[in-house]
């Protein structure tokens, strides 16, 4: 099979929706912003990439349309150059990772981009016109709140609220400290709005303490522990990676962060769909033929601190190299665009802090797991 | 000169004059907010920042909206003094020291354009001290406007202008005063205290040296000089509270210090040793640690009052008050009451009369301007002179001479006589020169009871009445205890419907009263729930569709002009006009969840409408369902009249009156407006989410059940709203029209009246007051 490596990886700022620097700028335009700066930092041909795919967990309104297209546009991508909308929920731009891979494969291209983006304060989560199936609703769990799930996942592995709150708490130490030390600026293209220039992410709280969570109300159940500081925030933001073969980018001289080395999805039940990372990951560590010991890098999206605390307990995971710079809790968790940014994440990482693998893992809502497994370039 | 005031500039960002600028803001209007900068830290802007900060998280509000908070522009006296040059009126709200007045006026000419007005709200310093020193054409600027607290509040203002004030920019910040930040102005003459304070002060003084020489209880000194003297039931001690006991010392000097060497005031000034105590140890009232009164949270907020003689508390005691004619309004009655009621009534009621009555000329130029001062600036039912006439002029000038005290010039012209009468339908004064006079209405304030006084009604009941109000608008007046809505105001509603169609243009819905309406008369409901007279309830819902609906459809313009309180079919009557013209204060919402039923008067297809039409409002069959479910499901009322269109029972181009006194006079404009060319609204049709939107909601209400802020019973209230909002079974594909939604809102309404929960819901409401969260 052909070497498909990740040849590239930017990200918008990312900011709280509704009151952040990002609320204002529409999701189409933030993309583009995005991919403009991928395009800049990698040089890549924009003339050679076969196609745009752009995740998005709520494609409608100025999500909609096939926004792919209308993003490949506002960036001014040759106009032969392809545009694909997909949505697995908070998969999607991890999927589009995966929908590249597999056009290479088949031999349908050599570059991709894939991106992924939610404007979460200008569409709302369950979108403008939630129309849920009522026969479906009887019978499934589908539907069900990702905070209650959430809860489910506590009760279920008896996660106590304490335990939690400390991961929020290292969480946000870590994120703060990587951007202290200014380790997010390679990845970050700045965005212009109409209120100036937005370079810094807007989400993270530095000096957030153990006692600060404690005093919080349960957010989704009177009686429950998850609360907002246990929870990845409602987030506006874009991200993009560069996927292409191996060859293509010695070729071209793109920087290679990674090989991706396997991928995988899994179902897992709605209820406590925190828990889709374990399956995912176990499938595509077992693909790749090695163990969670192996992994020097991991991404583990922090939904809920709940189900990421359950996912690193079944998988054994080595918390000193998950989420490094910081997870969800602190980054924010825009549904789309948190596949690509976990796996570009992964990959620079990987090229920072040395290491042979990488694991690049997340739940989705509905009761999914989606994994990428990825491996060091010489 | 410009015309109007288009900007604002208040400088002193305290109480009073950060609650100046939110009114000014709250009536759209641009304002400059600014204060001194702080001694220490590095914003410059903190204190003018700060006190809008505080506003918008305070109760009561001072803004009507947060776009209004918008409007203010903060900053500070040393570095944006500047910014008063784009001002057409600077109005000084700083502390009450004259130096520092005089001060800032030097400064604000040098800054300030000919003919922007300069106004001082101070409470104490005479107008010719304030402008010692400046310009003749700074003078020509300068008045005093003297608010009460909470500015958005309190309808009074006194102004007072000086012998140099132009009475071209006296006017202009009259006009203002009035239409735009909706205050009543009563002029008041340059001495201490103008009318309210003086009055005020004196009262208050009356009845804290009477309850300690008669050694009563707070408690029963409170009853008596409370509601059955026409005051709110706060009394004096209570009101003292309130407004914070320290500030007692501080009025009492000014007035001692200013007021004439022969004023009566002298006499009963006094300090008592206990109240000094309480200032000093902190016991200044509600904002204190407590004061006549205190909740004592050690004994689960018990309610707690002062002993007078020995200074510690007790829990407070129902004192045995006034009773019968004495406790309604008879003050001759109260004055003569056996022992310690009448004693007290008298002793402060007599004096506080004769004390205004004396007033006249010297303070106000008339009784009208001094019972405006006293009914608007401390909530009295009625003023000094109003209260005379109940009790007596003769009888108060013949108990004064009896004591050997004074007895007012104004009392010996009245004689027997009263000061108000009702001469051809108009209600008249009588004036020093002993003579009666119109009570002349401002341009553009009309009253119902000005009406009512000059004409019969064309049609009236038991729960409404109808009027002819002029230029061919005939008004609907709500009559029943809390304008609550009845068989009858239904069925006046169908008479009048043909009645103004053969003869007159239009019909406004409007009452003086504080409340537009409360909704639905519950009393009458539980009556009809409790035989389970089922058929009737029915009729009754039925009967409100048809009215409303015929009001909505009827030939000619229908606008609603509530004030106060609008709530459940209250607010449905609004949403089934063609315009409202709301006071600015204005609490509507559709509350029925709140009682364990829904909307059942048609208020649900109107808010899907409103909701669609609504500005920036999403497409697809949900996002107006869901945005009504939200107001409606969870009882939400709007906390002023801009809210109210927030919220979409306003809609964009409704109209708001700031004025109450302007309301009627406003809606009369507004449906004259709309008869030229008049065409019935078409029914609506929708299309709605049917089963998949019920879900939707479920779903929603579940999330808020979880997180303990809805009832178990909620969810069985809100699913039934969900239903018919969601149009029943209806397929999105479908149509549902306006008829076959108010059959399902109907049918629905009838499934929860017979739920007990329901039933105790309302049962619990009427007994409380308050919702029953079962």
């Amino acid at each position: 099979m052909q070497s498909v490596v990740i040849a590239g990886y930017a990200r918008s700022p990312f900011h709280l929706a509704n009151k952040g620097a990002l609320a204002r700028v529409r999701p189409d335009d933030l993309t583009a912003q995005v991919i403009r700066g991928l395009i800049g930092k990698t040089g890549v041909n924009p003339a050679e990439v076969e196609d745009l795919i752009v995740g998005c967990a709520f494609p409608e309104g100025e999500q909609g349309l096939n926004v792919a297209r209308l993003i490949g546009l506002l960036a001014d991508l040759p106009i032969s150059v392809g545009g694909m909308t997909v949505n697995r929920f908070c998969g999607s731009s991890m999927s589009a990772i995966h929908y590249a891979m597999g056009q290479i494969a088949v031999g349908a291209g050599e570059a991709f981009i894939c991106a992924g983006v939610e404007s979460m304060s200008r569409v709302p989560m369950m979108g403008f016109n939630p129309m849920p199936n009522p026969e479906l609703a009887k019978k499934s769990s589908v539907y069900m709140s990702m905070g209650e799930t959430a809860e489910n996942v506590a009760s279920e592995y008896q996660i106590s609220r304490a335990e939690q709150e400390a991961l929020a708490v290292e969480s946000q130490s870590r994120a703060a400290a990587a951007r202290e030390a200014g380790k997010f600026a390679d990845e970050i293209v700045p965005i212009e709005t109409k209120g100036g220039t937005v370079s810094e992410d807007g989400t993270i709280r530095p000096g957030t303490t153990a006692e600060d969570l404690a005093g919080l109300k349960p957010a989704f159940d009177a009686n429950g522990s998850v609360t907002a500081g246990t929870s990845s925030p409602l987030t506006d933001g874009a991200s993009a990676v560069l996927v292409t073969t191996e060859d293509y980018a010695r070729k071209n001289n793109l920087p290679i962060l990674a090989r991706i080395k396997a991928v995988s999805i899994s179902g897992c039940a709605p209820e406590t769909m925190g828990l889709g990372p374990i399956l995912s990951s176990q499938k595509a560590l077992a693909r790749a033929g090695i163990t969670a010991a192996d992994l020097d890098v991991v991404e583990l999206n922090e939904a809920f601190a709940s189900q990421a605390i359950a996912c690193v307990r079944d998988l054994g995971l080595d918390m000193a190299k998950t989420n490094i710079d910081g997870g969800a809790i602190a980054m924010g968790h825009p549904l789309g665009a948190t596949g690509a940014r976990i796996v570009g994440k992964a990959a620079s990482l990987l090229k920072r802090e040395g290491g042979k693998y990488a694991l690049a893992s997340q739940c989705i809502g509905g009761g999914q797991g989606i994994a990428t497994v990825l491996e060091a370039v010489e | 000169m410009s015309d109007s005031i288009k900007k604002v500039c208040v400088i002193g960002a305290g109480t009073m004059g950060a609650g100046i600028a939110a009114q000014v803001a709250n009536a759209g209007v641009p304002v400059v907010l600014l204060d001194i900068v702080p001694k220490d830290g590095t914003n410059r802007n903190a204190i003018a920042e700060g006190a809008v900060a505080k506003m918008l998280k305070i109760e009561p509000a001072p803004f009507m909206s947060k776009s209004a908070a918008k409007l203010v522009e903060t900053g500070n006296i040393e570095d944006h003094l500047d910014k008063v040059a784009e001002c057409d009126w600077v109005i000084e709200a700083v502390i009450e020291r004259l130096d520092i007045k005089q001060g800032l006026y030097a400064k604000l000419e040098a800054v300030k354009r000919d003919g922007t007005a300069v106004s001082s709200n101070t409470s104490t310093i005479p107008l010719a001290n304030l402008v010692e020193g400046r310009s003749e054409a700074f003078k020509r600027d300068f008045l005093i406007t003297h608010f009460f607290n909470p500015p958005r509040y309190m309808r009074l203002l006194e102004i007072v202008t000086g012998p140099d004030t132009d009475a071209g920019v006296a006017a202009k910040v009259e006009q203002f005063a009035d239409v735009a930040m909706g205050k009543t102005v009563v002029h008041a003459k340059d001495t201490p205290g103008f009318i309210a304070n003086r009055i005020g002060t004196y009262w208050i003084q009356l009845g804290i040296n009477a309850a300690f020489d008669m050694g009563l209880s707070v408690e029963l000194a409170d009853a008596i000089a409370g509601k059955a003297m026409g005051v709110p039931k706060t009394g004096i001690f209570g009101l003292v509270d309130l407004v914070g006991i320290d500030l007692m010392p501080h009025l009492q000097a000014s007035l001692t210090s200013t007021l004439p060497q022969d004023d009566p005031y002298h006499a009963i000034a006094r300090t008592m040793p206990l109240i000094e105590k309480m200032i000093a140890d902190g016991y200044t009232g509600r904002k204190g640690k407590g004061g006549f009164y205190r909740l004592n949270k050690q004994a689960g907020r018990r309610k707690e009052a002062i002993d007078l003689a020995t200074g510690e508390y007790h829990a407070a005691i129902k004192p045995q008050g006034p009773r019968g004619p004495a406790a309604k309004g008879d003050l001759r009655a109260l004055a003569e009451s056996k022992g310690d009621i009448g004693s007290y009534a008298w002793a402060v009621m007599g004096g506080t009369l004769a004390y205004a009555a004396a007033l006249v000329p010297s303070a106000a130029a008339d009784v009208v301007a001094i019972d405006d001062a006293m009914k608007l600036g401390y909530n009295w039912s009625a003023g000094p002179f109003e209260m005379i006439d109940k009790l007596g002029a003769k009888y108060l000038a013949e108990r004064l001479e009896a004591e050997g005290q004074p007895v007012p010039e104004m009392l010996k012209v009245a004689g027997e006589r009263t000061f108000y009468r009702i001469e051809n339908g108009k209600r008249q004064f009588l004036g020093l020169d002993g003579e009666y006079h119109d009570v002349v209405r401002a341009e553009g304030v009309l009253r119902l009871a000005d009406i009512k006084l000059a004409s019969k009604p064309l049609l009236k009941n038991a729960s409404a009445a109808l009027w002819d109000v002029g230029d061919g608008v005939v008004c609907l007046e709500f009559t029943g205890k809390m304008n609550a809505l009845d068989g009858d105001v239904m069925k006046l509603i169908v008479q009048a419907i043909p009645m103004v169609a053969a003869q007159y243009k239009a019909l406004v819905v409007y009452t003086d009263a504080d409340s537009f309406s409360a909704g639905a008369n519950l009393g009458l409901a539980l009556f009809g729930l409790n035989i389970a007279a089922w058929g009737e309830i029915e009729k009754l819902v039925a009967g409100g569709q048809m009215a409303y609906k015929g009001l909505k459809y009827a030939p000619f313009p229908v606008v609603s002009a509530p004030a106060g309180l609008a709530v459940g079919g209250g607010c449905e009557i609004l949403l089934h006009s063609d315009a409202i013209q709301a006071h600015a204060e204005l609490y509507t919402g559709l509350v029925e969840c709140g009682v364990g039923l829904i909307p059942g008067w048609g208020g649900n297809g109107e808010m899907l409408d409103r909701a669609r039409k609504a500005n920036r409002m999403p497409r697809g069959p949900m996002p107006a369902v869901a945005k009504v479910f939200e107001t409606v499901s969870t009882a939400t009322v709007s906390k002023s009249a801009a809210q109210a269109k927030e919220m979409l029972f306003l809609r964009p181009e409704d109209g708001i009156t700031m004025n109450r006194d302007r309301l009627l006079h406003d809606a009369k404009q507004k449906a004259l407006s709309l008869v030229e060319g008049y065409t019935p609204p078409e029914p609506p049709e929708f299309k709605l989410p049917g089963p998949s939107g019920r879900t939707a909601m479920g779903m929603a209400a579940e999330g808020f059940h979880k997180r303990g802020m809805a009832t178990d019973y909620d969810m069985v209230v809100s699913d039934a709203l969900a239903a018919v909002l969601s149009g029943g079974d209806a397929d999105v594909v479908d149509t549902v029209t306006e008829q076959e939604l108010l059959k399902l809102e109907r049918e629905t309404f009838m499934r929860l009246v017979h739920e007990p929960r329901s039933i105790a819901r309302v049962e619990h409401m009427l007994e409380t007051g308050k919702p029953l969260r079962n």
